[in-house]
Formats: structure tokens, sequence, C-alpha cells
């Protein structure tokens, strides 16, 4: 039964995530005041890359080719590390914070070598940005992690979980606070939203992930694209499951089981909306001041560290 | 235990945890009707403390200080200040001479300083040690804010920063102050204010700026 609920959330996390993208990209609509696209239009997308021919450049080598499926596969395994429906997941071990951590890093290492073997120069420069962004953020992302796998005195995902979700809302270290704050800056950055790059256009001189993925086209685009849209589904969830786990299914019942995914869901689209406010409204940082936004993040991670030794 | 006794027991034991996070804001915040939301902010924390103890000490005088706090701190002053901005129409940059993250980074060393300065006396004096901190942080912050803004207008914050750290620090030794002194410390801030918009008009008018590193020499 255990190991269904693992099964399912893994599949559940890779199976929502362009549907999760089709609501940011809705909610932020709404916010301008557009109608926006369907919410099903990121799979119609997928389909349609899926159908189409896989041009490669001549200059590339065969790491041009295996970049987008490594990629993929580094997601979908981070993926499974994160607890959804209950506070268990298809993987986990003792430590595997810091290997999410690096799962997320060796997918997109592999995409910055895949962008910089495509030829063009602007492959190599939105690799370098993104390694520029990369080793900013994940000082931060760790530290964070780190602060809260202190509180709980468990270094893995389900076991923080396990350990907040028996805590009363109310009781909660104030620690968490500085962990979120620091947190959702990471995953902005990490995610490559707004304020850090902007996913909806090719056409800035600033972009990041969209000038990284120019050269590829068909299939490889549809899983870079796709595992992209895991990658945002995957930190949301994360958040949900460290800061506001409440809801998880704790027992294996039919209510809690119906219910739990319900409340997941609803979770996620208040996440969403969260990000398209936070993306209508502020404008997207140069290029410069990233390590200033990455740094404020690394600020309250530090702190976060330290108030675990000075607060209870 | 009922709700309301909880939600007085959570806002008295994380109040403090809100403070910093708006002294962190105020370190990051660009603009200076930002600071000025944050600073009404901090003030609506602080009369939500003093409200869950008038709630816990069932004292009437804690009541008063509470609405004295969000009539003149959270309502007053603030719109007075945005009154003082938008006459001015001078640019709303904080002109920092730290740059964001700079300013952050010693916020944070200045807050983890706070927890340190005011350990010894927190066990001797068997006090809240968070809400101790929380009060020199703002003492701190208050003069940081104050050194490193160049805009006249930020000092003016920076003084009502360093004041709120006065009146948390004394709101945690000794549960405030009578409540006579409270309205006389309320009414001069108010006056001090005005006087101080009063003197940044003059600076504007008389500089035609409102860079304070600029003001090296008198002029009649």
């Amino acid at each position: 039964m255990n190991l269904a609920i693992d099964l399912m959330q893994a599949f559940l996390l890779i199976a929502v995530a362009p549907l999760v993208s089709g609501v940011v990209a809705r909610c932020k609509a709404r916010v301008q005041n557009r109608r926006g696209a369907s919410l099903w239009r990121p799979y119609a997308e997928l389909l349609k890359l899926f159908c189409k021919e896989d041009l490669v450049p001549d200059t590339a080598s065969a790491l041009f080719r295996f970049a987008p499926a490594i990629l993929f596969a580094a997601t979908v395994t981070a993926a499974a590390f994160i607890p959804v429906l209950h506070p268990a997941a298809l993987f986990g071990v003792s430590g595997d914070i810091i290997f999410l951590v690096y799962l997320l890093a060796i997918g997109r290492f592999f995409l910055m070598l895949g962008a910089m073997d495509g030829g063009s120069s602007f492959g190599g420069m939105g690799a370098s940005r993104e390694a520029l962004v990369s080793a900013l953020a994940e000082a931060p992302l760790l530290l964070a992690l780190i602060s809260v796998a202190i509180l709980t005195h468990t270094v893995s995902v389900s076991g923080i979980v396990t350990t907040t979700l028996q805590q009363n809302p109310f009781h909660l270290s104030a620690v968490y606070a500085f962990a979120l704050g620091a947190l959702v800056l990471v995953a902005l950055a990490e995610a490559g939203r707004i304020p850090v790059d902007n996913p909806a256009t090719h056409l800035e001189l600033t972009m990041i992930h969209e000038a990284m993925v120019l050269e590829y086209s068909g299939p490889s685009l549809a899983l870079i694209e796709w595992a992209s849209a895991i990658k945002l589904t995957l930190i949301m969830a994360l958040l949900i499951g460290l800061f506001a786990p409440w809801g998880m299914a704790t027992n294996a019942s039919i209510t809690v089981l119906l219910f739990a995914p319900l409340l997941f869901f609803f979770k996620l689209v208040v996440l969403a909306a969260t990000i398209a406010i936070i993306e209508c409204s502020m404008a997207k940082l140069r290029m410069y001041l990233v390590p200033d936004f990455l740094g404020m993040a690394s600020a309250l991670a530090i702190l976060a560290v330290s108030f675990t030794a000075l607060m209870r | 235990m009922g709700l309301i006794e909880l939600a007085a027991a959570k806002a008295l034991a994380s109040s403090a945890v809100f403070l910093f996070i708006t002294l962190l804001m105020m370190a990051a915040a660009k603009r200076i009707s930002t600071c000025i939301v944050l600073f009404s902010l901090q003030s609506a924390i602080m009369a939500s403390e003093i409200l869950s103890m008038a709630w816990v000490g069932k004292s009437a005088e804690a009541y008063a200080v509470a609405a004295l706090v969000i009539v003149v701190k959270v309502v007053a002053i603030p719109c007075a200040l945005f009154r003082i901005i938008k006459d001015l129409k001078a640019s709303q940059d904080v002109a920092s001479s730290t740059t964001g993250v700079q300013s952050v980074f010693i916020m944070a060393a200045l807050i983890l300083l706070s927890f340190f300065a005011v350990a010894p006396y927190a066990v001797t004096l068997r006090l809240d040690e968070d809400m101790l901190a929380a009060a020199v942080a703002l003492l701190l912050a208050g003069a940081f804010l104050m050194v490193s803004r160049k805009k006249a207008l930020m000092q003016v914050i920076g003084l009502l920063v360093l004041e709120n750290g006065i009146f948390v620090a004394a709101l945690t030794t000794t549960y405030g102050m009578p409540l006579v002194i409270e309205i006389g410390i309320f009414f001069d801030l108010l006056m001090g204010v005005f006087l101080m918009g009063l003197f940044v008009f003059r600076i504007r008018d008389t500089f035609e700026h409102l860079d304070v590193s600029k003001l090296r020499r008198l002029r009649g």
C-alpha cells in the first residue's frame, strides 16, 4: 500500500508538472487582466514537440543529444525524493537533502554542457550565466535546508516532513520563517522565475534558460521543457512539504487518501498564484544585481542556521 | 485554552521574529515609501504585542497604550511621512552608501550581535531573551539606517526605528511605562516628526537636494 502511494506521488509530480506551469501562466494572465491560454496548453505543446523532427547542429557532438535525456532523468529521480501525499517518499535515505540538491545540479550541469556543445554563442552565454546563478544559489539552498534539518534532528526530506507534520502549526520554531524566506528567494532563482530569469520570452539579451535551449528542437526540447516544469513543481512541493505539510495522509484510510491530493492541489494553486503575483509586481533584475538578490537569500539562510542555536 | 489566548501567546512568542524580518526588509528596501510601510508594519507588530500583554495581564492601561501606538505610529506618522514625500516631489531612492546585499548582511550581523549583547542580562534579570534582543537590534538598526542612508527623510525613519527599540526595551524590562509618560513620549514623537518634516523642507529649499552627505558648509 505504501509503495503504491510512493509510486503514485512520484508519478503525480511528473504528470502534473506541465499543468502547474499552465496554472502559473493563467494566474499571471489574470493578474495582468488578460484571459490567458488554456490550462492544458503545455501538454499540447509537449505533444507537438514530441512529434517533430530532432534537428542537431553540424558542430554538435553526441553530448548534445544525451544532455536532455540526462537532465530529464536526474529531475525525475529528484522528484522521487519528495513526499507529496504522505510523509514518505519512493527513495529516501539519510542525508538525501544534500543528494536532492546535487541531483538538480547534475541535471543543470548537463544542460549547460549541451548548451555549450550546440555551438551558438547564445548557448555559451546562457550557460555561463546559469553557472553564475546556480553557484550563488547553492549555498543558501543547502544552508536553509540544513537549518530545518537541525531543528528536526533528521537529514532526510521525508524525516523532516514527518517531524514537522507531528508539530502543532502554532508551536513551530521561529527559524522556519527565516528558512522559508531564504528558500523562496532561492526557489525563484532555481526555477528561473522573474526577478532572476524571464521564462516567457526569447527576446531579452538577459535571458538565461531560453538562451541555453535555443539550439534544441523536437523531442529534445520537449524533454528539457518538461524537466524544467517538473523542477518548478518539485521545488513547490518541497516548500509545501517543509513548511505546510498539514493535511498529508498519515494513515491509509480512503477519506484521508482522497483528501490529501485535493489539499495538495489547493496548496499548489495558492503557491502558483503567489508566484504569478511576484512575477507581475517585480521587474526582472539586471544580471549584475542577481548576486545581490541571492546574497540576501544567503544572509537569511545564515541567520536561520544561527538561530537554531540562539532561539527555541 | 481558547483561540484568543493561543493567538495572544503566539503573538508574544513570535513578535521578535517578525520584528527581525521587518528590519531585514528595511535593509533591503530601495525606496523610502517601502521603508515607511515597513515602519508602520513594525509598529503594528508592537501594538499586537502590547494587546496580547494587555489580554494576558488584564490591564486597562495597556489597552490605552496599544491604542496610542496604533493611532500615532501605525497611522499618523506614516501618513505624515507619505504626505511629506508627496509634497517634496523628490526621488524615492534611499541613496544608500552600502549596496543592498551589504546592508542585509550588516543587519543580520547586528541582529546576531544583539543576541550576544543581551545574553548575560537576560539570564540574570530573568527576561525574555528574544524580545530584549529585538529591542537592542531595533536600536542598532535605527542607528545603522541613519548612518548609511543619505536621504534626509531616512534619518527621520532611522530615528523612529530607534525609538521603537527603546519602546520595546521598556516594554520587556518593566512591562511598559506609566500611561502619563507614554502619552508624553508619543506627543514628543509626533512633534519631533513634524519638526523634522519642516527641516527636510528647509534643507530641500536651501540646498535643492536632500542628500545629507553633501551638507558640509553653513548657508544662510
